[in-house]
């Protein structure tokens, strides 16, 4: 088959919504890298100063810019890839780089190579794997958002229909009157790690107005923070489920176009998608709704939902500042509702199940559930769907089967990275935001990553200053240096002296949390803070060992 | 009629008009909120931090220069906890660029970062760690010394060409601390879509863009001055500081209170006036003699010039005589001068070199 032109290129894409990142990749998967030639045509072809183009494609990681880059493996080195031979793989794989935490926390290394991920810890035995799916529910209540999602042929959609999957969007088209109310009621808040009612969201949208463009919905699945990976396996397992959400979306707020901004580091996940939206369109499920994929191209930040507008509208993916909000001025500048994953895959089981039914998911006064990627040395890591207010002990041993034999937890992350981490007495702590908040920390996106008492926290949390460095954008004076100034002190650099370097890491943490202009430097400094809470004897040493 | 509203500024009520952000409105009263990333020209981008203040009832600091004022705030802009992270922030900053002297030379803004080290006692001492920015020193352009051991990442550059200039002729390479100011594909600037206006050097608040022309007085020992005139090139009028050391031009700077043009200038206005002080430069009339020149008076100039053209139009027609007139000729010269070929010659071979 004839590889398209640059101009078939341009053409396919130039009047699509949102058309710089999937051109840009249309171009990398044709040349197997970006040259200068294609960046120069893309500018050309989206009217964009080559300048611009140029530095906004280095932000990205994933595109490579040298001949034959886009199929070099890339060895996932996030924490818990580093406890299970990644330096090994790494050096036996020829020409590999190293790329951060891809998603993969609860099997083996993955090694991205293409569009193709293969998981293993030695080269020669590297094979592809689907997503695993949630273990056996294990509590004593019930689960949302999967609930269902291990019945067979559950990504399919006769499969979804079979448990009542698009009755609630039947539901609503019919009387969208009612979705607001039980939402707030349920207390649905942003399950991507800010917490933000989903009521109040799509109330905002609903009631601003589009100024002569359209409303937008976007779903945020850059699920990039490592040692999360729950939304891959709603995405891989129940696709409709996210389909039905935005689609119900849209109909409350008035949305007529819906991205599913997908990090780059889940390729087997587009046609997973791609088929739901497509079969789901087909069924005259989606009227009057134009739902589309996004691929990201690696970068942490794009997590962040206004970095994520930038990115999808092809701009340098910096945050934007607000207020305004992306409530009213989002994708566009127009008002866009941008939920996470799971926050959009719990909506249609809410509005079947009611409002009451999904407050009492909950232990006490907290209200529905939590899905936490459990990862690191437990005995079962996987992803796991908890009552909020559950014990985190409680899902280490009885849910995941505690830790490996010999050995016990030391320290516990929380949001993946971005809460820093607990030990000590503090791991007798529930998993609700009220609790976590009291300690320091909070549950973000839900990553928990265990390590055992045969793991050193210095060396953990300083690959995870690093990771935060290599992903900070930029933009902001704090993130920028701190992250960097943070991650050499953990590595061995900095004063010797102890006191000075405790003031030092304090004082970077403080003005970070206090004046980072997003949540990637405000989270960053709670590794230290961690550090030195439950650690001190091991900063010392570590402090000290280089004097 | 409403009243106009008010804010607390450091506890004093202060009026101002919906829409300003707060750090807009200090800037009236005496509050000093340090800034680095912040040029008035451009959109606030918030990425310095160092104006942030503490707002009653908001759990973090806020930008000043983002967040719009509203009936009510109660701010303060100098707390000790929030001096104690601007004082952070520009050790930060110390700290990732090796210490050299910013000559002033260097730009009009280039004292920024110096002035707020010297306030905030930062030394380069704390933080001591790795570099950012790398100078292109192969970047043989005369205008433009690209000196970016010294850049902090403001993007005030790339801000000021793109909004300013709509020239886009640089942008911002890769992330975090590994961020680099760069052209398309990284390229030299003459490479590139710059016009060489010298705007980002302006603006730039460390000197890591400099004045190139400006820095061969760098050794000349008297001191920098400044005397306002009006760019000469054309009749747009721009203001412009004539910066002088001792009684040699070094350096002209757009003024940013110009009428005209508000801080903005050419590649010709800014670093073409090497004729002013030059040796070639005609400082007296000359006529020639026996195909050599001579100096003479301005009538005998005068009349030599009437003469010739006379002759011409006398021996070849009215269309033998053709007159440019100069881009850098006021309105008055301008008319005068087509006066002159249109009535005096009687032909109407007139024309401008801005025509181009």
């Amino acid at each position: 088959m004839p590889q398209p032109t640059d101009a078939e290129l341009i053409a396919t894409w130039a009047s699509q919504p949102a058309p710089l990142l999937p051109l840009l990749h249309a171009f990398h998967d044709r040349d197997g890298y970006l040259s200068d030639d294609a960046i120069r045509a893309v500018a050309k072809g989206l009217k964009m100063p080559a300048a611009d183009l140029f530095g906004t494609v280095t932000f990205y990681h994933h595109f490579a810019r040298t001949p034959g880059g886009l199929d070099q493996p890339r060895v996932c080195d996030g924490p818990v890839c580093r406890m299970r031979g990644y330096d090994g793989l790494h050096a036996a794989l020829t020409d590999a780089s190293p790329m951060p935490c891809a998603g993969r926390c609860d099997g083996p290394i993955p090694v991205l190579t293409g569009h193709t991920v293969r998981v293993g810890t030695s080269a020669g035995a590297l094979q592809e794997v689907p997503t695993p799916l949630p273990p056996a529910y294990p509590g004593k209540g019930s689960e949302c958002v999967f609930a269902s999602i291990r019945e067979p042929d559950r990504a399919t959609l006769d499969g979804y229909r079979r448990t009542g999957g698009y009755v609630a969007l039947e539901t609503v088209r019919a009387d969208a009157s009612g979705v607001l109310g039980t939402l707030e009621q349920s207390g649905l808040a942003g399950r991507g790690g800010a917490g933000f009612p989903t009521a109040r969201k799509w109330r905002a949208v609903a009631e601003a107005d589009a100024r002569g463009g359209h409303k937008t919905i976007v779903c945020n699945a850059d699920e990039g923070e490592p040692g999360c990976f729950k939304d891959r396996a709603l995405m891989d397992h129940d696709p409709h489920a996210l389909v039905e959400g935005m689609t119900i979306a849209a109909l409350v707020t008035g949305a007529s176009v819906g991205f599913i901004y997908l990090r780059y580091e889940y390729p087997q996940t587009v046609p997973i998608l791609q088929k739901a939206i497509d079969d789901a369109k087909n069924a005259g499920l989606l009227e009057g709704f134009d739902l589309m994929i996004r691929r990201g191209a690696g970068a942490y930040v794009c997590g962040e939902e206004t970095s994520l507008l930038n990115s999808l509208e092809g701009k340098h993916p910096f945050p934007r500042n607000r207020p305004p909000y992306p409530v009213t001025h989002g994708y566009d500048d127009r008002p866009t509702v941008v939920n996470n994953v799971e926050t959009l895959c719990a909506v249609a089981p809410i509005l079947r199940n009611g409002a009451q039914w999904y407050r009492d998911l909950g232990l006490g006064e907290h209200a529905g559930t939590k899905v936490i990627s459990l990862s690191g040395d437990v005995t079962r890591p996987g992803n796991y769907e908890v009552p909020i207010g559950l014990p985190l002990m409680e899902l280490v041993d009885d849910w995941a089967g505690g830790p490996l034999p010999g050995r016990t937890v030391q320290a516990a992350t929380m949001a993946g990275l971005s809460g820093g981490f607990v030990a000590g007495d503090d791991l007798s702590i529930t998993l609700d935001e009220p609790a976590l908040r009291a300690k320091g920390s909070f549950l973000g996106a839900g990553g928990i990553m265990v390590f055992d008492d045969s793991r050193d926290m210095v060396d953990v949390s300083h690959q995870a200053m690093s990771f935060f460095a290599h992903e900070s954008c930029g933009k902001c004076f704090p993130c920028r240096i701190g992250t960097q100034r943070l991650a050499e002190r953990l590595g061995g650099q900095g004063p010797s002296a102890l006191p000075v370097w405790n003031q030092e890491v304090l004082d970077i943490g403080s003005a970070m949390k206090a004046t980072s202009a997003c949540g990637l430097g405000t989270a960053a400094p709670l590794i230290t803070d961690s550090l030195l809470r439950y650690f001190p004897e091991r900063v010392q040493q570590h402090v000290e060992k280089n004097r | 009629m409403t009243d106009t509203p008010t804010f607390e500024l450091d506890g004093e009520a202060v009026p101002f008009t919906p829409g300003e952000t707060i750090y807009e409105v200090s800037q009236r009263h005496q509050a000093n909120i340090p800034t680095l990333c912040y040029d008035d020209r451009l959109e606030p981008f918030g990425g310095c931090r160092l104006c942030v203040v503490e707002v009653e009832g908001y759990r973090n600091p806020v930008a000043s220069c983002t967040t719009v004022a509203m009936a009510g705030m109660k701010v303060r802009t100098a707390t000790a906890q929030v001096e104690k992270h601007r004082k952070t922030l520009v050790e930060l900053l110390t700290s990732e660029n090796p210490h050299k002297k910013i000559d002033p030379l260097r730009g009009a803004a280039s004292q920024e970062l110096v002035t707020l080290q010297r306030r905030y006692g930062a030394t380069g001492e704390r933080f001591a760690g790795k570099t950012s920015g790398t100078s292109r020193e192969d970047d043989p352009n005369p205008f433009i010394l690209r000196d970016y051991d010294q850049c902090i990442s403001c993007y005030r550059c790339v801000r000021v060409c793109a909004e300013q200039e709509s020239d886009y002729a640089i942008s911002v390479m890769n992330r975090g601390f590994s961020t680099q100011i760069t052209t398309e594909f990284d390229n030299l600037l003459e490479d590139s879509d710059c016009t060489f206006c010298g705007q980002c050097v302006q603006t730039c608040p460390t000197g890591a863009l400099a004045d190139r022309k400006a820095l061969r007085a760098e050794s000349l020992p008297e001191p920098l001055e400044a005397t306002r005139s009006v760019c000469p090139y054309c009749g747009v009028g721009c203001s412009v500081d004539l910066m002088s050391k001792g009684d040699k031009l070094v350096a002209i700077r757009p003024a940013r209170d110009g009428g005209a043009n508000e801080g903005a200038l050419c590649v010709k206005g800014q670093f073409a006036f090497d004729f002013v002080q030059h040796d070639d430069r005609l400082a007296y009339p000359m006529v020639r003699e026996r195909g050599e020149l001579r100096r003479a008076s301005w009538d005998e100039a005068l009349d030599r010039a009437a003469e010739g053209l006379a002759a011409a139009s006398r021996d070849h027609g009215r269309h033998s005589v053709y007159a440019v007139a100069s881009g850098r000729a006021p309105h008055e010269s301008t008319y005068t001068l087509q006066k002159l070929i249109r009535a005096g010659f009687g032909t109407n071979y007139i024309d401008n070199c801005s025509r181009a």
